[in-house]
């Protein structure tokens, strides 16, 4: 998977880069447009991560550009800019996803992953697992070492989020907004109450434990000693 | 736009044009009275003359008795300050002329049987006469013209002069009253400047300051009583603005010290990767707090100075309740608070943000009541408002904190400043909102329960 970042601000471009290449993808980053956009037009990338404050050649221009020029690569925009007007517009130039500064990196990992992933033919699997867990998306079952276990709605949502990102961290505001569609931090622990009373009902009793607190940063599931 | 005239301007000119006009008619009335009554003084005169001529005229036999009147005439013409007269026949014919007829009046035309009196006035060069004639029938029916002329130049000197000085004082006056009105106006409004000369003085640090409306005329004192109301806002405002900004100083440097502290003293000396670890974490913490808190103050800042326009959709609240509920669910059983919602309700709204302001509210009721006990939200319309009532048992609020509530960073309790009660814009968040959709929150706190009521206009 190739990644091109187009960020003027160094720290924050190396950054990206480092934590992007670390999670195993194949980074480029440029600090100004007009890289970006000869970049992002001669070479073949999976995703575009553009800044839109940009010296030379402006995000939404890049992005138009890209556009006019039949490069349908997923662009996810980075900006500091925070108004309805601006998501609307960078939504409507066609770009994929819209982040705004500051954002956590689990966040960004998230959403980089699932724009890449909407690329791909997902497999139509009606029942997904992870080591002994079975979850049964047509009968809304779930079977964990041959013993079935009962889940409130919620909680199959939530483990079904899990395992479809699994062995990636997802962020608390992520899995707010994605279960219960609260887009807006709370200053509660809800999200971790609902992940240790999933935890109680499949990990409690079973070996290897499946859900990973991520200190600082979410959670994840895996299998991991 | 043309800034109108000024006060001054105006009413000096409507002061002065108003005594202009009476002064004027004034003038005019005084000017004709007097011409008028000399006027009548010599035409009394001339009568009078007339009538002496009259009498011997009257007896006349024939035109050729005329020569023995003309004595009998002399004498009468003596006696009237000597008056010119002339006596003419129906024919035309000057049967007798005074000498000084002849040489002053050589031109006066002979008015010819005038059918009754006449009375002229004449100019001759540089002299003016009264004219009067008049048809006199003697005792055997012949018809005689009589033409008296009196100089009236005394009473034209008289009145030029008199014209002359009448003019120059009503002029005078003008000026004058014009000046004085312009003072007058000028003094008038020393008040109004006055104030203007306190006003100016008013400071930023200074809005604490109120004017007496007590000291003013009566009609500017609403002037003053709205300047002061205006004064009271800004202060008010300022007050809180400069609060704010304090109060953005003070939760940002705490996180910043934090962060410099613990980073430079885990620089300090070479460490081990697990402290290492902990301090990034540490950081991390303090990091999310510092964005969560940018973030609230830009939605504050948005919602407040209604930079984007909000985007109103019909909302089913019990709905939004109970996904709420939803969400906060299981953290509720956790503390063994349960929740109920009451009512029904649409609202025309923004929904993001009405779920936001319910969120708050709902996320401190639950954090608030004791073990066992229970939430409750009731919606309901109260005349053509929505009302959002959040409910819950617990320890009363201390009235003095009540009206502070919804301040930003406002903490009843200063010691639990950084714990996990999330930034201290929960609240003022909450009113913003309730104020963008054009309504209001308010706040009740007794022994029994606390509530929180949101009432929108629908």
């Amino acid at each position: 998977m190739k990644l091109l970042i187009v960020e003027d601000e160094a720290k924050t471009g190396n950054y990206l880069k480092q934590g992007l290449s670390e999670a195993g993808f194949v980074v480029d980053l440029v600090n100004n447009g007009l890289d970006g956009y000869h970049h992002a037009m001669t070479e073949p990338y999976d995703l575009v991560i553009l800044d839109v404050m940009l010296p030379d050649l402006d995000g939404w221009h890049i992005l138009k550009s890209l556009r006019e020029a039949d490069k349908t690569m997923p662009v996810l925009f980075l900006t500091a800019r925070d108004s309805i007007e601006d998501k609307v517009k960078g939504l409507e130039l066609g770009a994929d996803d819209y982040l705004v500064k500051p954002f956590a990196f689990s966040e960004l990992l998230a959403r980089v992953r699932t724009i890449i992933r909407r690329g791909i033919q997902i497999p139509n699997d009606h029942i997904l697992s992870i080591a002994d867990l079975e979850l049964d998306l047509t009968r809304h079952r779930v079977i964990r070492a041959q013993q079935r276990i009962k889940l409130t709605a919620k909680e199959f949502l939530l483990l079904e989020l899990l395992i479809r990102h699994k062995g990636e961290v997802l962020p608390r505001s992520l899995i707010a907004s994605q279960i219960w569609d609260m887009n807006f931090d709370s200053d509660t622990n809800v999200i971790d109450v609902a992940i240790r009373r999933l935890r109680s009902k499949i990990d409690d009793n079973f070996n290897p434990k499946l859900i990973h607190t991520i200190r600082g940063m979410g959670y994840m599931l895996d299998i991991s000693e | 736009m043309k800034q109108p005239t000024s006060l001054t301007l105006r009413l000096t000119l409507l002061f002065s044009t108003v005594a202009t006009l009476v002064l004027l008619s004034f003038g005019w009335i005084i000017e004709n009275s007097m011409e008028n009554h000399f006027e009548l003084g010599d035409i009394k005169e001339l009568k009078l003359i007339a009538q002496a001529v009259k009498k011997p005229l009257q007896t006349l036999q024939s035109e050729q008795d005329l020569p023995l009147l003309q004595q009998r005439f002399d004498d009468i013409l003596i006696g009237h300050h000597h008056p010119l007269l002339k006596v003419i026949n129906d024919r035309g014919n000057v049967l007798y002329s005074s000498l000084e007829f002849k040489k002053s009046l050589p031109d006066l035309p002979n008015f010819k049987s005038p059918n009754q009196t006449l009375v002229k006035h004449w100019k001759n060069g540089k002299n003016h006469y009264r004219i009067f004639a008049e048809q006199i029938l003697t005792n055997n029916a012949t018809p005689y013209t009589i033409i008296i002329a009196i100089s009236t130049d005394f009473h034209h000197t008289f009145l030029n002069n008199f014209r002359f000085i009448l003019w120059l004082m009503v002029i005078s006056s003008i000026v004058v009253m014009s000046l004085m009105s312009w003072m007058a106006v000028h003094y008038g409004h020393r008040p109004l400047r006055q104030i203007i000369n306190q006003l100016g003085h008013i400071s930023s640090n200074e809005l604490s300051t109120r004017l007496d409306p007590e000291t003013v005329p009566s009609e500017l004192s609403d002037l003053i009583r709205s300047f002061n109301d205006l004064l009271k806002r800004l202060d008010k405002a300022f007050d809180r603005l400069s609060h704010f900004s304090d109060d953005i100083a003070h939760e940002l440097r705490t996180p910043v010290t934090n962060l410099m502290t613990q980073t430079q003293v885990a620089l300090s000396r070479t460490r081990s990767n697990k402290e290492y670890l902990e301090v990034l974490y540490s950081n991390m913490e303090e990091f999310e707090r510092l964005s969560q808190m940018i973030a609230d103050m830009l939605f504050l800042a948005k919602t407040d100075n209604k930079i984007n326009p909000i985007e109103m959709k019909d909302v089913d609240l019990y709905q939004e309740v109970q996904s709420l509920f939803d969400y906060y669910e299981a953290w509720a059983e956790d503390n063994k608070v349960s929740l109920t919602v009451k009512g029904k309700l649409q609202l025309h709204c923004n929904r993001l943000m009405i779920r936001r302001a319910l969120s708050n509210l709902l996320s401190n009721a639950i954090r608030h009541t004791p073990k066992g006990q229970t939430v409750t939200i009731t919606l309901d319309r109260i005349n053509n408002c929505v009302s959002i009532i959040v409910q819950n048992p617990g320890e009363p609020i201390l009235s003095e904190h009540l009206p502070k509530l919804f301040d930003r960073f406002y903490r009843i309790d200063p010691s639990r400043q950084r714990t996990s009660e999330g930034t201290g814009l929960g609240l003022a968040i909450t009113k913003s909102i309730a104020e963008a959709h054009g309504g209001s929150i308010h706040v009740t706190s007794d022994e029994s329960k606390t509530q929180f009521q949101i009432i929108i206009p629908i």
